[in-house]
């Protein structure tokens, strides 16, 4: 087909090739959707103003655990950061990570008109959802679960006889995988669920952010009005995303200072409840669209 | 060149009721579409749209049952959906990825490995015409690149079927024309059979064999097109020459004959069909006028009569036209 002599070469009209190729399953299209709704959220082969938010999250979030092992370094002897306080400093943090990673995952999709695209794909409904799940969950992750783990692997090479004092930490460890993951899916499922109402990214961002803010309030007015029923005042925390993450990180590493009467099943209960309920809230609500 | 599979038809209907509230926008549709360049035509508001989601199982009946490829859309939503593709009407992209990335993702999303997904976008940009762009953000294409990147997604996972949902919605005269050809290649090179909805019968009439005309919710027709006018049988021919001359003397060989029409070209002639005698005067008019013939087809009634005939105005919203002319 080409002119060109020999030596350079030729060039080959390929045409079109049909596939006949292998096509995965369901497992691998709700991966690959989870993976690409990562990429877009940390702003991946986007613009470098897509980036920025995630990245100066990503260093707040680094601050403390960098202070503490740093501390921990110099000054021997001296715990300037146990884990349910970390806990306690990044969930701001992470409840932000999440207002604005859920609107990119939801939201956008909405405004850019691809859920007809998607739901003519073998990918269905519930596999939409649930791909956004755990695209929002192990995106979270890396804010609620990887600072503690960071610090607890500081803690541990900087004792002064590092692999047994890991070994004998073992216990933190879980507890932090624990309440990180539960931390991670439980924010990730209420943001995806505000956002998926909406297809403007900033309304959903707000309302997500609006909505932690009122819930606290919500939690703390009901304990008031109720505080001569000692039995109802007990479950108002179900309405507070800090109370909850907080009541599950105090009974976790039993720390006195957040002790609440909230037992850790309660806690992990209502977690994984608030999980269940928004997914359903989810899957009911992308089966209406037409 | 189509390709093989497990039924004779593109897609079959039986009894569709399709309703948003008090509107109808399906009323008990049967159909039973061969595997063909099928156009799906109508006014706005016809139930084009609607009927597409139902086949492509997006949107779910009230009743009735409707099967693409053989396959019930409803229970065997996932199998069809993989073998179908999708080209919507409305601008389904997201601004700020490349072409690239959004067409591999589409790819991995009907299945396609990674690798082979990525292959695969850059082979189908290539073939619609978007090679150099492909790595470009879609925010800053024209409607028209936009337009083949749709196209692109909805062929990337090499379906047998797509449905094309007015792919030449926004484009400018040139644009068109090369959307068209595009569409029709895909139909006649690759094999793939399409599905086009339209409002636009120059587009229906360029690219399909076969036509649905919907109307209210309604299949008014379900045909071929291009099949010889049964009434008349009569031949439609071009001469490069003096068609007057030519006329002349087809009425001495006692062949009747006269002007296509206002809508054709001057040299064009519609000839009265009368045996083989018709075919010998044709070419003995054509040796002895010096007049080369270069059409000779079975007239055909045309796309418009057929939509006339059917729903009984061609002015209730649908174009007859191609764009620039309609302005």
């Amino acid at each position: 087909m080409s002119t060109a002599p020999a030596e350079y070469g030729e060039i080959f009209d390929r045409g079109y090739l049909h596939y006949d190729g292998p096509r995965l399953g369901q497992t691998h299209t709700v991966w690959a959707l989870a993976r690409y709704s990562i990429a877009r959220s940390l702003g991946f082969r986007r613009p470098w103003t897509a980036k920025i938010i995630p990245m100066l999250l990503y260093a707040a979030v680094a601050i403390p655990v960098a202070i503490a092992i740093g501390i921990r370094a110099f000054v021997p002897g001296i715990e300037f950061l146990d884990y349910p306080a970390l806990f306690g400093a990044i969930f701001l943090l992470v409840g932000i990570f999440v207002a604005l990673i859920a609107p990119e995952m939801m939201s956008s999709d909405r405004h850019d008109r691809l859920l007809p695209l998607y739901f003519s794909r073998p990918v269905g409904r519930g596999a939409y959802v649930l791909a956004k799940l755990l695209g929002a969950g192990l995106l979270t992750l890396s804010m609620s679960l990887l600072p503690a783990a960071v610090l607890w692997l500081g803690n541990g090479l900087l004792a002064p006889e590092p692999l047994p004092a890991m070994r004998d930490s073992l216990d933190d460890l879980g507890r932090i995988v624990v309440a990180g993951t539960l931390i991670a899916f439980y924010l990730g499922a209420i943001g995806l669920m505000i956002a998926s109402f909406t297809g403007r990214r900033s309304v959903a961002v707000g309302v997500i952010i609006l909505g932690f803010a009122l819930s606290e309030s919500l939690s703390f007015a009901i304990s008031e009005a109720l505080r001569d029923q000692p039995d109802l005042v007990r479950w108002s925390f179900v309405l507070s995303p800090l109370r909850t993450v907080m009541a599950l990180v105090g009974k976790l590493f039993m720390e006195p200072e957040l002790d609440s009467d909230v037992s850790l099943n309660a806690a992990i209960g209502v977690m994984m409840a608030v999980i269940v309920v928004c997914s359903l809230v989810m899957f009911a609500w992308y089966q209406r669209h037409d | 060149m189509n390709r093989a599979s497990g039924s004779d038809l593109s897609f079959e209907t039986s009894g569709l009721v399709k309703r948003y509230g008090a509107i109808i926008a399906l009323d008990r549709v049967d159909l039973a579409v061969p595997r063909a360049a099928v156009g799906l035509l109508g006014p706005n508001g016809a139930g084009k749209s609607t009927l597409l989601k139902i086949l492509l199982g997006i949107s779910r009946p009230n009743a009735g049952t409707a099967r693409v490829l053989g396959q019930d859309t409803a229970g065997d939503g996932r199998e069809l959906r993989a073998r179908v593709g999708y080209m919507p009407e409305t601008d389904a992209l997201p601004d700020n990825a490349t072409a690239a990335d959004f067409v591999s993702h589409m790819a991995e999303m009907s299945g396609l490995p990674r690798r082979a997904a990525r292959q695969r976008a850059a082979d189908v940009l290539y073939h619609v015409g978007l090679d150099e762009e492909r790595y470009r953000l879609i925010k800053g294409f024209s409607t028209g690149m936009k337009q083949r990147v749709k196209l692109a997604q909805a062929l990337v996972h090499d379906p047998e079927l797509v449905f094309l949902d007015e792919p030449t919605n926004g484009l400018d005269p040139l644009g068109r024309e090369e959307m068209l050809d595009l569409i029709g290649r895909i139909h006649r090179q690759l094999g793939i059979l399409i599905v086009l909805s339209s409002h636009i019968l120059d587009d229906v009439e360029r690219v399909c064999d076969y036509v649905v005309v919907l109307d209210g919710g309604r299949v008014v027709a379900s045909q071929p097109l291009h099949v010889p006018d049964e009434k008349t049988a009569d031949l439609h021919v071009r001469v490069d020459g003096d068609p007057v001359v030519f006329l002349r003397n087809l009425a001495s060989l006692g062949i009747e004959a006269r002007p296509a029409g206002i809508e054709f070209r001057a040299d064009e002639l519609i000839i009265c069909m009368d045996g083989d005698r018709t075919l010998d005067a044709i070419r003995d008019a054509s040796a002895a006028t010096g007049a080369p013939l270069r059409l000779l087809r079975p007239a055909t009634r045309s796309l418009e009569d057929l939509y006339v005939d059917s729903v009984g105005s061609a002015a209730n919203g649908l174009d007859h036209r191609a764009p620039t002319e309609a302005r």
